[in-house]
């Protein structure tokens, strides 16, 4: 089965300066994939040349299907009303608006809402529910819960793994680390124009090496020990414990953060 | 309805909703056909003959050389042309929508003009009705797409203002529905000429059809369609 996104050797430079410098990357049919970089990586770059936003100056991009393309910028006139911009859409696409996923989306409770009046969740569900009106094969969604607050990124959240439920692939580009976690099936992290990790999230932390955190807390205090061999450094603890007589109130064991291990990719640390 | 009717509809609703739109078109307008149009025919009752013309250009002018380029900055100039990109819309249709809809909007106020001036002034109705509304008819498209020029050109709403009223003033000053063209002096008659208005109060109120005021006004309409175009394809590639 072809993939549902392939890029090969992607090339883009702005004048003098080449912000993608050959990028290799292929999304599976039906993944959730994440395209991670620090600021000025060439994220948004590389988004919108796949996206045919933006023109590039080499490689070969392959997109198997229809997209839908939802913008972290993107906005609508201040008067028009959620309903009238959906079915404005949908005509201009040619396409009736597939009303069971509009409703998964709550678009009924914007409906009659005017742009300018509604909140950024509202707004943001809105722009997805605009990209999915040509009933898209591959969704991208630029930094989706970019200003949302707990509720609305759990609902976003809710309606993006009912997309992946669908049969959608979603293409996402975001900074937020639990949101990769939660979400995805494959990432890639850009460095400095180029892909310096291509892969699962699981493949991240083993790629950087096993580290995990132990916190124990006795009555004598709280201590925290950083270790690649859990299973030989807890019996250590625990036995140096016993010789000091300390009494152990809680154990907590947790793997590094994917933040941790981004950094440290995306930073070349 | 297809995508286009729909989108015309959808615009003209918008327009009504947004007070610009509401204001230039048809507040203001009206304002001063109840003032002017009362002083102009006890001042100088010949003015009857033309008032319906003049009223008209006034309106026309100020709906589209005001009204229109604030409604190209706020898609062209802000993030909504992000949204008609990502969406598969062409960044035209767009312009041909507010357009369309700022027609409608301006022959419904000339409509408007043309039963009250009679009724509330005693305004003589065009003698050649054919005339004056295929002059009507032209002067709204051209004026529509030199005001385009200006709401694609302008990067932002407090300049859009201040060059569509330096653009109105002297439209409306030196066409000829203030006052006759002779009063003026002969550079200021020259100046009137290319502006729109002045072409279409000379087709409204004459006596036939002359290919002498169709060619200026098919000039600044072909000229400005090409710089329209221009302004678009720099907005696209932006």
């Amino acid at each position: 089965m072809t993939n549902a996104l392939e890029v090969r050797g992607l090339r883009k430079s702005y004048g003098e300066k080449a912000v993608l410098k050959g990028i290799d990357l292929s999304v599976g049919r039906g993944d959730i994939f994440a395209l991670l970089g620090v600021n000025g990586a060439g994220k948004t770059t590389a988004l919108s040349c796949i996206e045919g936003l933006r023109k590039y100056d080499g490689g070969t991009i392959s997109v198997n299907g229809r997209i839908g393309i939802q913008l972290q910028s993107a906005a609508l006139p201040a008067h028009i009303k959620g309903a009238e911009a959906v079915e404005l859409f949908a005509r201009w696409n040619r396409k009736t608006a597939d009303h069971s996923m509009l409703a998964a989306l709550d678009t009924g409770s914007i409906a009659g809402k005017r742009y300018q009046e509604m909140s950024t969740g509202q707004k943001r569900r809105l722009h997805l529910a605009l990209a999915l009106i040509c009933d898209p094969d591959i969704v991208f969604l630029d930094e989706p819960t970019a200003g949302l607050d707990v509720e609305g990124r759990i609902s976003l959240h809710r309606y993006i793994r009912e997309l992946k439920a669908r049969g959608k692939t979603i293409v996402l580009a975001t900074h937020d680390m639990a949101e990769v976690e939660s979400l995805c099936d494959s990432i890639a992290i850009l460095r400095d124009g180029r892909i310096a990790f291509a892969g699962t999230v699981i493949e991240l932390t083993e790629k950087i090496g096993k580290h995990y955190n132990i916190q124990i807390r006795t009555d004598q205090g709280t201590e925290t020990y950083g270790t690649g061999d859990i299973v030989a450094s807890l019996t250590a603890i625990l036995k140096s414990y016993q010789e000091k007589n300390a009494v152990i109130q809680d154990i907590r064991v947790d793997r590094g953060s994917l933040e941790q291990h981004f950094l440290k990719i995306a930073k070349g640390e | 309805m297809n995508g286009f009717l729909y989108g015309v509809a959808l615009q003209w609703k918008l327009d009504l909703r947004s007070r610009t739109m509401l204001i230039t078109c048809y507040a203001v307008p009206l304002l001063f056909f109840a003032v002017m149009g009362g002083i102009f025919t006890s001042v100088m009752p010949e003015s009857r003959e033309t008032l319906i013309q003049s009223m008209t250009v006034f309106a026309v002018t100020m709906g589209a050389l005001i009204g229109l380029p604030p409604s190209l900055v706020e898609t062209y100039r802000s993030d909504v042309k992000n949204a008609y990109q990502a969406n598969g819309v062409p960044l035209s249709l767009g312009l041909a929508l507010i357009n369309s809809s700022a027609f409608v909007h301006l022959l419904i106020m000339s409509g408007i003009l043309y039963a009250a001036a009679p009724v509330l002034f005693d305004a003589k109705l065009p003698e050649h009705p054919g005339i004056y509304f295929s002059g009507l008819v032209v002067l709204i498209a051209v004026s529509l797409s030199a005001a385009s020029v200006v709401g694609l050109a302008v990067k932002d709403t407090a300049n859009t203002s201040m060059i569509s009223i330096l653009l109105f003033l002297p439209s409306t000053m030196l066409s000829g529905i203030m006052f006759p063209k002779e009063m003026l002096p002969k550079a200021f008659v020259i100046a009137g000429k290319f502006f729109p208005a002045a072409w279409g109060y000379e087709w409204m109120t004459a006596p036939g059809f002359s290919w002498r005021t169709l060619c200026p006004l098919l000039g600044i309409f072909l000229a400005a369609c090409i710089v329209c175009g221009i302004l678009l394809k720099r907005i696209r590639t932006r």
